[in-house]
């Protein structure tokens, strides 16, 4: 790669990593959507847009770094309290995120679409301009706290904001005095830091003017404690902190007591829209519940109003392992914002489309980039990790050393051969022992630097999510779990493709409309859920909906109608065996093709896109009540132990990961069913292949034969085999594009001595298996 | 003393330099330099498939290789081979003996089956569009320069048919080589 593309790959590389950052917050502000956000949070926005700016802008990319500043200004007044962040807000800085993806999509490329830079000009406007009509502060509650004027006067305007905020807030304040010795006092005031942190907020650290004794250094800390001051004085034991409670004047009569506020202080205040606290401006409210009665009125922020009102209560990403009442109190306050505010005729259809919705335009070229995969190939590795891999090709040079000097020794000694020969087989056996458990420690570790959590797809996912929903007029609850999960880097991204297909399906045909949902006497909201959960050397990941659920009747018909059964097949098939029917190729049940799903291409190519990761997709579905696609797939691909197995002279290797057991079979034992091969096992009926017929090679009369007894999911098949060679770890290597449409081959591995074998594709064989008992039913 | 670079400056060609003399001196000494100097030879590779001479465009060719031990590949179409390992990739082995109809069904060279190939076999390994794939060829001979004047359409009944992937003829005094699309012969 010449220098100028290593550069773009870089900044491509790091500037997804930004963006994923990103996106992680801005979905956690999206969660707590309605309470007051974070401030935290917001900074951390705002530092991720900053650096973005910078990066883009050495990087040449003006439309990023043009827009990461525009970003980066609204996040400024919104982090300073001259901006409130409504939904309007949080929606644009949302799509800003889209727009910057794309924006790094075509950087990439290389290219640069004029329909793009449209998009960027046009949210950038909108990005200046968004809620500039913050209202004027009646009288600045700064002015209630008792602090000398000489401290309030070296605060930066940020600082000074959050003292503001929390004095409106009525929360309690602090100064915590603190006097360190001048050696130390950097990790003191981290640790102190460090203390104070999960309490409450550190508004602002300042030097005391009261010196500190003689070698040291005081600070002043003002503080705002989420926790009582008991509790607050229990935790600064064993640090210099003093607390000095400060005082607040109460403001005219019905201010809020300055009561130390619940833990969930936050959610609190989102649950109680109308609290005394309200009495505080809370600019962007007034003007929206004037206007939403009049619907779109004539004004010409109307239509602005409008889509927020509609967008809100859309979508809420809930994680999953955000504590469960806290979700349900967040859930709660935008249920009681609902009821409390006037009917909202928009709720009734699908959300009106409204003028400041994105331009119809670009759509086109938006689509093509869609895509939950990321841009770049890197995987960040721990530099433990690659410290660990360091030592062992360290070790792996001894015992290279080790080797050479036997070679030596053995060259000195050619005239009085075989004198030692015993006592050097010894030791040769023990090197090569060695070398064995260090490249089995080199494999370990290279395994481990290619795992990457599967939550960065799920991350992804959630903001495509986002709009899909908005776009289908749905309103979905999206929750993830298992983020943690860790698989192989080549398969997280091979999976965010069907992944989103499958969403797309659950939100397109699987929930229903708010309407219907309450007519059928559940939640007015869809529950869409995508968990991964490690289970042994696979990781099944579940993609499950509480909406209507897969009609196996309507499927059985149009499968019919399609001719892609027959009559008599239908007749003969089990509900479960329908259920599958949805995964044919060319088969789609929506009666109305929307643009994001039912085109026809559907679920046939996301089991392709799972087949070819050795992967197993499974569906369960109940009418009524949802349906949940299960995707079962190995950690890793690339080196896997196998099983080593001969059919008729040929070889060929099965991934010990799908092998359940292994038995020995006497041609007596195989039994027919409706003229198929089965095998008794333990009172279950195993249906058996021969693979020699399977595959077309002259098949041996055995006097007896192996079964491999593969299984992934429920599925279960023995695969009949001449002679097993043992097991080896194999690099399995595609067989590439020109060879893609072979069927129960997955690629192929090189074995020792310039011996390729192919190993064979279980999950296709599984299916091949199932499909025959299906044709001769 | 001037540095080396001024001294070897005086030998280098200057775009405004004369050079005409040079050219009239060189030519009356190499016979190999052409009359028409436009007309540049491509250089094909010469190949031999059951006894005929086929050649291909070398820029098309990866490289050659002996032919290694192939793994058959089950169910897979009539025109393949097997499989065989080219430094740690796997790529898929054509017979395009079949698809010229110099022979009725494709040898058995893969699996416990397979005889020894012959001694010149070899594999001519070319980049298609999914990826590398290699073609099974008798003998390779030579690597011959044709000139567009020695090249000729392939004349009617040869052309036709199945043998679209034969684009025409390239003949060096009495040699005749049939010039293959290579692309075109692995579909």
């Amino acid at each position: 790669m010449n220098q100028a593309g290593k550069a773009l790959a870089e900044f491509v590389a790091e500037g997804t990593e930004i963006l994923e950052a990103l996106g992680k917050d801005l979905l956690v502000l999206d969660q707590q959507r309605g309470s007051d956000p974070d401030p935290d949070l917001i900074n951390g926005i705002f530092r991720a847009a900053h650096s973005l700016k910078g990066l883009s802008a050495l990087f040449g990319q003006e439309r990023i770094s043009k827009l990461a500043h525009q970003a980066e200004d609204l996040l400024d007044r919104l982090r300073l309290g001259k901006l409130s962040l409504d939904d309007q807000v949080l929606d644009s800085l949302i799509e800003a995120l889209d727009v910057l993806q794309a924006l790094l999509a075509e950087a990439s490329r290389e290219v640069s679409s004029d329909a793009l830079s449209g998009r960027v000009t046009e949210l950038g406007s909108r990005l200046a301009n968004l809620g500039v009509t913050s209202a004027a502060v009646d009288e600045d509650p700064l002015d209630r706290l008792e602090l000398d004027a000489q401290v309030r006067a070296v605060f930066t305007e940020y600082e000074e904001h959050r003292l503001r905020e929390n004095v409106r807030r009525g929360v309690a304040l602090y100064r915590v005095r603190a006097a360190f010795d001048l050696s130390d006092f950097d990790t003191g005031l981290a640790e102190l830091n460090s203390r104070l942190k999960p309490l409450g907020e550190v508004v602002s650290t300042l030097p005391s003017s009261e010196p500190g004794g003689a070698s040291g250094i005081a600070f002043d800390l003002i503080f705002g404690a989420k926790v009582p001051e008991a509790e607050l004085a229990a935790k600064l034991q064993g640090t210099p902190a003093q607390l000095f409670s400060l005082k607040v004047r109460p403001v005219g009569s019905a201010q809020a007591p300055a009561a130390p506020a619940p833990v969930a202080q936050s959610v609190a205040q989102g649950i109680r829209p109308s609290a005394p606290a309200a009495d505080a401006p809370t600019p962007p409210k007034k003007p929206r519940k004037k206007r939403a009665p009049k619907g779109s009125g004539a004004e010409t922020p109307a239509p602005a109003v409008t889509e927020s009102l509609v967008q809100a209560p859309l979508l809420r990403a809930v994680e999953e392992a955000s504590p469960e009442d806290l979700t349900q109190g967040v859930l709660e306050a935008m249920r009681m914002g609902e009821s409390s505010s006037p009917p909202r005729p928009e709720l009734a259809g699908p959300p009106v489309r409204t003028l400041t919705d994105e331009p119809a335009s670009p759509r086109g070229p938006r689509m093509e980039n869609e895509s939950a995969r990321s841009l770049t190939q890197t995987v960040r590795v721990d530099i433990s990790r690659l410290d660990a891999l360091m030592n062992t090709v360290g070790e792996l040079l001894l015992i290279k050393a080790n080797l050479q000097r036997m070679v030596e020794t053995a060259r000195q000694q050619e005239g009085s051969v075989m004198l030692s020969s015993k006592l050097w087989g010894q030791e040769l056996s023990r090197e090569t022992r060695q070398l064995e458990r260090k490249l089995d420690a080199l494999q370990q570790g290279l395994l481990e630097a290619r795992m990457v959590p599967v939550g960065q797809v799920f991350d992804r996912l959630a903001r495509l999510v986002r709009r899909i929903a908005r776009d289908a007029g749905k309103e979905i609850d999206f929750v993830i779990g298992g983020g943690d999960v860790e698989l192989d880097k080549l398969i997280v991204e091979e999976l965010s493709d069907p992944l989103m297909h499958i969403i797309r399906n659950a939100i397109d045909h699987g929930a229903e409309s708010p309407e219907a949902r309450m007519a059928a006497g559940k939640p007015r909201r869809a529950r869409v859920s995508l968990r991964a959960e490690q289970k042994g050397n696979h990781v099944v990941i579940e993609v499950s909906d509480d909406g209507g659920g897969i009609d196996e009747l309507a499927v059985r018909d149009m499968a019919l109608r399609k001719n892609l059964i027959t009559e008599v097949q239908a007749r003969e098939m089990s509900r479960r065996e329908l259920l599958n029917l949805i995964f044919l190729p060319g088969f789609s049940t929506a009666r109305s093709v929307s643009e994001l799903s039912g085109r026809g291409v559907g679920l046939d190519v996301v089991k392709n896109n799972i087949g070819n990761l050795s992967g197993i997709i499974d569906v369960w579905s109940e009418r009524g009540q949802g349906t949940a696609f299960h995707l079962t797939l190995p950690v890793t691909l690339a080196i896997i132990r196998a099983l080593v197995v001969g059919v008729s002279g040929r070889t060929y290797a099965v991934p010990l990961n799908s092998v359940l057991e292994i038995l020995s079979v006497k041609p007596s034992e195989i039994r027919t069913v409706e003229r198929r091969e089965v095998l008794d096992v333990r009172g279950t009926t195993l249906p058996l292949m021969r693979l020699a017929r399977q595959f077309g090679h002259p098949e041996r009369q055995n006097d007896r034969h192996f079964v491999v007894v593969a299984g992934l999911a429920q599925e279960r098949l023995g695969i009949a085999v001449d002679e097993l060679q043992g097991q080896q770890d194999i690099v399995v290597k595609s067989l590439g594009g020109r060879l893609q449409g072979v069927r129960g081959i997955s690629g192929a591995a090189d074995l020792a001595n310039r011996r390729t074998v192919l190993v064979l594709d279980v999950g296709a064989l599984l299916e091949e298996g199932m499909s025959l008992e299906r044709r001769r039913a | 003393m001037p540095s080396l670079s001024v001294l070897l400056d005086s030998f280098f060609y200057r775009p405004d330099e004369d050079v005409g003399p040079i050219q009239e001196l060189v030519a009356g000494t190499d016979e190999t330099v052409e009359p028409v100097p436009e007309e540049i030879p491509e250089e094909y590779l010469a190949f031999r498939l059951e006894g005929e001479h086929y050649a291909v465009p070398i820029h098309g060719v990866r490289e050659i290789v002996k032919v290694p031990p192939l793994t058959e590949v089950p169910r897979a179409a009539a025109n393949l081979l097997g499989v065989m390992y080219l430094r740690g990739e796997v790529l898929p082995v054509y017979d395009i003996k079949v698809k010229l109809r110099l022979a009725d069904k494709a040898p058995l060279v893969a699996g416990p089956d397979a005889a020894e190939p012959p001694r010149g076999a070899r594999i001519i390994v070319v980049q298609t569009a999914d990826g590398l794939a290699g073609i099974w060829v008798d003998s390779v001979s030579e690597v011959v320069r044709l000139r567009p004047s020695m090249l000729e359409l392939a004349p009617p009944g040869v052309g036709g048919g199945e043998r679209d992937c034969v684009v025409g003829l390239g003949r060096r005094k009495q040699q005749l080589f049939i010039l293959l699309d290579i692309w075109q012969a692995l579909t």
